[in-house]
């Protein structure tokens, strides 16, 4: 009698279900497209335009357009018009109140020994107070770095806002593809898609990873027919080699421990495989971590380094796995069911939580980027994208950003989804742009123990 | 192929010689004059004879290297050619054994000749997982022609995973196309020759 009741109930559970919405008869078991949490309100936020004498009226304008961008992209907040009424002269937070602004930014720019000073202030409009008034450094506009320093100012904002981490200040490294004959170019391309830059080349370059204090760039390239992972020192441009393989084996898919003391990449024989680790401030004393029969690659660590996501195709199909850093059983985090032909690749885990982002599909569908919850392994996979291909995601050092190559209708290139809202954007449009990485937040503002009026 | 036929017309042009002296015999002089005339007759056809077998052996040397050549030119295709795998699999497909039986022909033939294998992927999923994959397929077919008795220094691998497709569109049929091992004669090649019909 309870099987029947079992399957009546099935029956009425499942059938109807489908029925109802087809287009999800496509997705893997296990997997429901959503985003991470879509219930959040994004406050009305207004951003006056700087006060400036005439000579640092230029510069006014510049922050002013970056920082605003900035809160755009971060997408935690509505932009307000500024209405032409209220773009100078005293502040009047009724006024601000009436237009439904939350929170409202303002500031002056002056000159300062041999760059500028910047006074921002952040007024809680509902509760007609000043929540925060500090005085910043700014170079001049000529200065390679003065972009970097605004968008440091903009993750100070969304500090004092929401208490959470920006990705303003921080760049995208990523690997042009030299297909067609050409050299694979190793780019880094600023977080709002400014200031594109090459900083190496090889035959083939893959697996560009951040340091975590953001001076230097890990990556595998093939170098004269064999296989290296390289470090790259951004400041200088000096590289050292980390690992060389041996002839007919491969070293791939370099990753920093969040103390960015060891660096764990994959060596690949064939059918098997290792994980070793290097010791990055003695350059040497490579050891051997974890050996496998399959190819096991991608690894990368928790914000606490004591975890470890990575690929593996093990069970025939590359699939997610999770285990401790210092070894142990892993768990199979990607959703897959047995009968069903799965692909999940290229796992990172996020730098502030337990989510762990990788591309894949089953049933021939395309490849989207998905997150998991390591901390809740075997609850259903979230698809974060949904339109053409997707692949490579990572995360922005806010822990909700994502950046991942993307072919689609509409163009291909470098495109940043917010995993909380849904909203993408084109980062850089460029054919053959490959495996991005999102770098840690590279600036913090420079405050003074200045304060204004 | 002008130098062929100006040698296919000297030699027409011989033979309608030769078939003329045969058909118009030359009228009887005096005795003396005949045995003159026939000596000279003798050491022309002599010379005739001598020049046409040169150039018989000449033609058949021709001929030898011509074949020689084809022969070295098959055997270099048969050692260049590719074989291809299906999606994220390694493993030989059985119109890739084909393929590599014939190469095992040719490698035993030309013992001297190494061999770069190079692995490719199609560009569908993660970069990394289709350079290892790339490395997995060269390593199959290299296993392959080892586990026929082949010396196993005659190969190197290599992989370029999805980096240098045959085919830069985004289709099943592209795909199929650059899933592929691919064979780069590294040495020994210089006088290659075809295994004997019955290997």
């Amino acid at each position: 009698m309870r099987w029947f009741l079992a399957a009546a109930l099935l029956l009425v559970g499942t059938v109807p279900a489908a029925a109802q919405r087809p287009d999800t008869s496509r997705l893997p078991t296990g997997v429901k497209v959503d985003l991470l949490y879509n219930t959040m309100q994004r406050p009305l936020v207004a951003v006056r335009p700087f006060a400036a004498p005439p000579e640092a009226q230029a510069v006014a304008e510049q922050a002013h357009a970056i920082i605003v961008r900035d809160l755009d992209y971060s997408d935690r907040y509505v932009l307000a018009e500024v209405p032409e009424a209220l773009r100078s002269g005293p502040v009047m937070l009724a006024a601000w109140n009436d237009l439904g602004v939350v929170y409202l930014v303002t500031g002056e720019v002056e000159r300062h020994v041999d760059g500028y000073l910047l006074r921002l202030a952040l007024h809680d409009v509902p509760f007609g107070k000043l929540k925060e008034i500090q005085a910043f450094r700014v170079p001049d506009p000529s200065a390679e770095d003065f972009r970097m320093a605004i968008h440091a100012l903009a993750d100070q904002l969304v500090d004092w806002i929401s208490g959470q981490p920006g990705m303003a200040a921080s760049r995208i490294a990523f690997v042009r593809d030299g297909r067609g004959g050409g050299r694979d170019e190793l780019v880094i391309v600023d977080s709002d898609g400014e200031n594109v830059r090459r900083v190496a080349s090889a035959d083939i370059i893959v697996s560009p990873t951040w340091s975590p204090d953001g001076r230097r760039i890990a990556y595998a390239a093939m170098v004269d027919g064999g296989w290296r992972i390289i470090e790259l020192e951004l400041e200088t441009g000096a590289t050292h080699t980390v690992a060389r393989a041996q002839p007919g084996t491969m070293v791939a898919t370099p990753t920093y421990a969040p103390d960015g003391k060891r660096l764990v990449f994959a060596m690949l024989h064939g059918n098997a495989s290792e994980f070793h680790e290097y010791d990055v401030e003695r350059r040497c004393c490579t050891r051997l971590l974890m050996r496998s029969r399959a190819v096991d690659i991608s690894p990368t660590f928790s914000p606490d380094g004591r975890r470890l996501a990575f690929n593996s195709n093990r069970i025939g199909a590359p699939q997610i796995y999770v285990m401790p850093a210092d070894g142990g059983q892993p768990e199979l985090l990607s959703p897959f069911v047995y009968g069903e032909s799965s692909y999940y690749t290229s796992p990172d885990w996020s730098p502030v939580g337990t989510y762990v982002a990788f591309h894949g599909k089953s049933r021939g569908g395309w490849f989207q980027v998905m997150v998991a919850d390591a901390a809740n392994v075997g609850a259903p996979v979230n698809q974060i994208t949904q339109e053409g291909e997707n692949e490579d995601p990572s995360w922005a050092p806010d822990g909700r950003h994502l950046v991942y190559t993307s072919v689609r209708a509409g163009g291909q290139g470098l495109y940043v989804v917010d995993t909380f809202t849904g909203r993408e954007r084109l980062l850089l449009s460029l054919a053959g742009a490959k495996v991005p990485d999102w770098s840690p937040t590279l600036r913090r503002a420079e405050g003074l123990a200045i304060l204004g009026r | 192929m002008k130098r062929q036929s100006l040698v296919l017309m000297v030699l027409m042009a011989a033979i309608a010689v030769g078939a003329c002296s045969r058909r118009q015999p030359p009228p009887a002089p005096a005795q003396q004059v005949d045995d003159e005339a026939a000596r000279r007759a003798e050491e022309e056809r002599r010379r005739r004879e001598e020049e046409e077998r040169r150039r018989r052996e000449e033609e058949e040397r021709r001929r030898a290297e011509e074949e020689a050549r084809r022969a070295a030119a098959e055997a270099r295709s048969i050692l260049e050619e590719m074989i291809h795998f299906d999606f994220d699999r390694a493993e030989i497909r059985s119109d890739a054994q084909a393929v590599l039986q014939r190469k095992l022909g040719v490698l035993r033939a030309n013992p001297g000749v190494t061999l770069r294998i190079e692995g490719h992927a199609d560009e569908r999923g993660s970069v990394e997982y289709n350079l290892a994959l790339g490395l997995r397929r060269a390593n199959a077919a290299k296993d392959y022609l080892v586990g026929f008795g082949l010396d196993a220094s005659r190969f190197e691998v290599q992989t370029y995973g999805e980096s240098r497709p045959l085919d830069p569109r985004s289709n099943e049929e592209a795909w199929a196309r650059n899933r592929r091992a691919e064979f780069h004669i590294t040495g020994g090649a210089d006088n290659l020759v075809l295994p004997r019909t019955s290997d």
